[in-house]
């Protein structure tokens, strides 16, 4: 029973599904499928950051639109093949990320907020005005990419390489978030002099944690240049700000297995809702305060109680929200995942 | 020269209405220790609403400056029950910031909703005559020195507010120090409340007073937001004066960077601000030094 509806047996499930879906929908649909994999990637990559390492950073989108242009000019004004400037632009998010480890450092709460968010809004500025590189608001077409020794087109290719490395980043966080590094985050997160005087890097783990997040959106954003096959300011604005939000807040901020739900109900809701730009800005903001104010730890907590087998060695407790004997017995239990 | 003091003409009056909108940043953040990111969605449905009552229903100016001051005092207590007040408890800022961001993109979606049009933009009719007037060689538009006048009547008024008044005085105390200001009988609780009413009041006022100068459309509230916020960064976030002397400061620098090295550069320069003044002198101009907690 516990194997049948615990956190595996769903992860293999929603991948299982994943991987077939293109067989079975039409082109919409796995247009779709492929959002959800980017976006268990980029609520993956948040959750790490603000979820774990507990840095409340506004610049999720920023860094998604710095991979996806990276990957994106690399390839038009240099002419890289696709598997080589890929990386170039995670890569670039990820450098940029870890820059703003600097000021994380002298910085907390609401100032890293705000400055996170004015960073962010300083990269949508420079996306739409520094035309001669980045081709301006009007965005640009990278080339059409080749996959050519594999037998798969553009679209085709583009989703099953999402596929693996969704997987793979999901396996890289959770493995991670159990590993000391998971641990180091937690205590910085839960008092940073308490954490220093464990022996804890501040800066070095600040800067991991900003630049696996950087890493994760710069990967989401490589990935979104080849499936949209455009590049444009305006896919990585405020809304895509809250939507990151949005999907880490659903799930369970520190939950792994959280951001993967969130993630993929997020995608499924924006489709529901794109009708209007107003429409997604009312859903998401009122589901975040909603969820804020009366679940803070996200549906995962709902999950967790109802199905065995969801615990996990760190997860996110709002402080006065549960007994701290309680949070000791859940991590007690553990012992399958 | 004559560039120089049209520059500055126009970056004194829009940093009028920067410093506004500060003030309500920091009497906010000094009494609850929040920043109200919602607080640009104040000045914005402020100014919708003023638009509603001078321009869709016909109102004289006046009134309807007064009925939207009103509405944002409203919109402040809203904001207070809604996000700050359930959440305080907790004594988590990631929560209370979350929530507020939340809550003004449903303001925004709301703000696009009933009064979104096609292109979203929004002109009020200018005040007075748009000719130009000259002060001893120096040309200013009229409508920037009523602008400029209001606005310093605002700040005005709400100093007297803060310095004389009963409530003023006890937004003073919780501000210095919240557990004293409860060992001696304040209801704090209701003085966040009214912190919150008062600063969005003022943002409504900078709101109306502004949109003749410019247009209206949903996501003016987080532009002006971030340029408040780096006005009141640059005055130290904590001190009442230094958010008005930032906000000059703010709106001057910004024309002068527009007019000398590159247009474009207007709308960046605050968040190049809040970047260098946040990792060089994070206590800013007049800021008080921050302790550490552990």
């Amino acid at each position: 029973m516990r194997h049948l509806v615990g956190k595996r047996a769903f992860i293999v499930a929603l991948f299982g599904a994943l991987l077939l879906a293109p067989s079975v929908t039409n082109q919409y649909q796995t247009f779709v499928a492929n959002l959800i994999l980017l976006y268990i990637i980029l609520s993956l990559g948040l959750n790490l950051l603000i979820g774990f390492a507990g840095q409340l950073a506004l610049s999720n989108a920023a860094m998604y639109g710095i991979g996806a242009y990276g990957t994106g000019l690399m390839m038009a004004h240099f002419g890289f093949p696709y598997w080589a400037a890929a990386p170039c632009g995670a890569l670039l998010a990820m450098g940029l990320g870890t820059l703003l480890a600097l000021p994380a450092l002298r910085l907390s709460g609401i100032y890293l907020a705000l400055a996170t968010l004015a960073f962010a809004q300083f990269t949508y500025w420079v996306m739409t005005h520094w035309t001669d590189v980045t081709f301006g608001a009007g965005g640009f077409v990278p080339p059409r990419i080749d996959f050519s020794p594999l037998p798969v087109n553009q679209e085709q290719g583009i989703y099953y390489l999402s596929w693996i490395l969704a997987l793979l980043l999901y396996v890289v966080a959770r493995r991670a978030m159990e590993s000391p590094v998971g641990r180091a985050f937690v205590a910085i997160r839960d008092g940073e002099v308490a954490a220093q005087s464990l022996g804890i890097d501040l800066l070095r783990y600040k800067s991991l944690a900003f630049a696996m997040s950087g890493f994760y959106a710069g990967v989401a954003g490589a990935l979104y240049c080849g499936l949209l096959g455009f590049v444009g300011p305006e896919s990585f604005d405020l809304l895509q700000m809250i939507l990151h939000k949005g999907a880490v807040v659903l799930g369970g901020m520190g939950s792994v297995v959280g951001s993967v739900i969130g993630g993929t109900l997020l995608t499924v809701l924006v489709e529901i809702t794109k009708e209007a730009k107003f429409s997604i800005e009312i859903a998401f903001g009122g589901l975040l305060v909603v969820f804020v104010l009366f679940q803070p730890s996200g549906l995962i907590v709902f999950i967790r109680k109802w199905l065995p087998g969801w615990d996990e060695r760190l997860h996110y407790v709002p402080p006065g929200t549960a007994p701290p004997v309680q949070a000791a017995r859940t991590a007690a239990a553990e012992g399958d995942d | 020269m004559e560039y120089f003091s049209y520059l500055m003409a126009t970056g004194i009056s829009t940093g009028a209405l920067y410093a506004l909108v500060a003030l309500g940043i920091v009497v906010i953040y000094k009494s609850t220790q929040v920043v109200n990111f919602a607080h640009g969605e104040m000045f914005m449905l402020g100014g919708y609403l003023g638009y509603t009552f001078h321009v869709m229903l016909g109102w004289p100016y006046l009134l309807s400056f007064l009925l939207a001051v009103g509405a944002g005092f409203v919109l402040g207590l809203a904001v207070d029950r809604v996000a700050f007040r359930p959440l305080m408890q907790r004594q988590t800022m990631v929560s209370v910031l979350l929530a507020m961001i939340g809550l003004s993109f449903v303001l925004k979606g709301v703000a696009r909703w009933l009064w979104g049009g096609k292109g979203d933009y929004l002109s009020f009719p200018p005040l007075v005559s748009p000719t130009p007037i000259s002060f001893g060689g120096i040309m200013v538009m009229s409508q920037q020195l009523v602008v400029l006048g209001a606005a310093c009547l605002v700040m005005a008024a709400f100093a007297v507010f803060f310095k004389f008044t009963r409530a003023g005085r006890f937004m003073q105390a919780t501000a210095d120090n919240p557990k004293a200001a409860k060992l001696v009988g304040l209801r704090t609780d209701r003085v966040y409340m009214y912190t919150f009413a008062v600063g969005s009041a003022v943002a409504a006022a900078a709101a109306v007073l502004m949109a003749p100068l410019t247009l209206l459309y949903p996501d003016i509230g987080f532009a002006l937001f971030i340029k408040a916020f780096a006005a009141a960064v640059l005055g130290g976030l904590t001190s009442i004066p230094g958010a008005v002397v930032g906000g000059f400061l703010i709106g001057i620098i910004e024309q002068l960077a527009a007019g000398y090295i590159h247009s474009s550069l207007q709308e960046v320069a605050a968040f190049v601000v809040i970047m260098l003044v946040l990792t060089f002198i994070p206590t800013g101009l007049f800021g008080q030094r921050r302790l550490r907690k552990v």
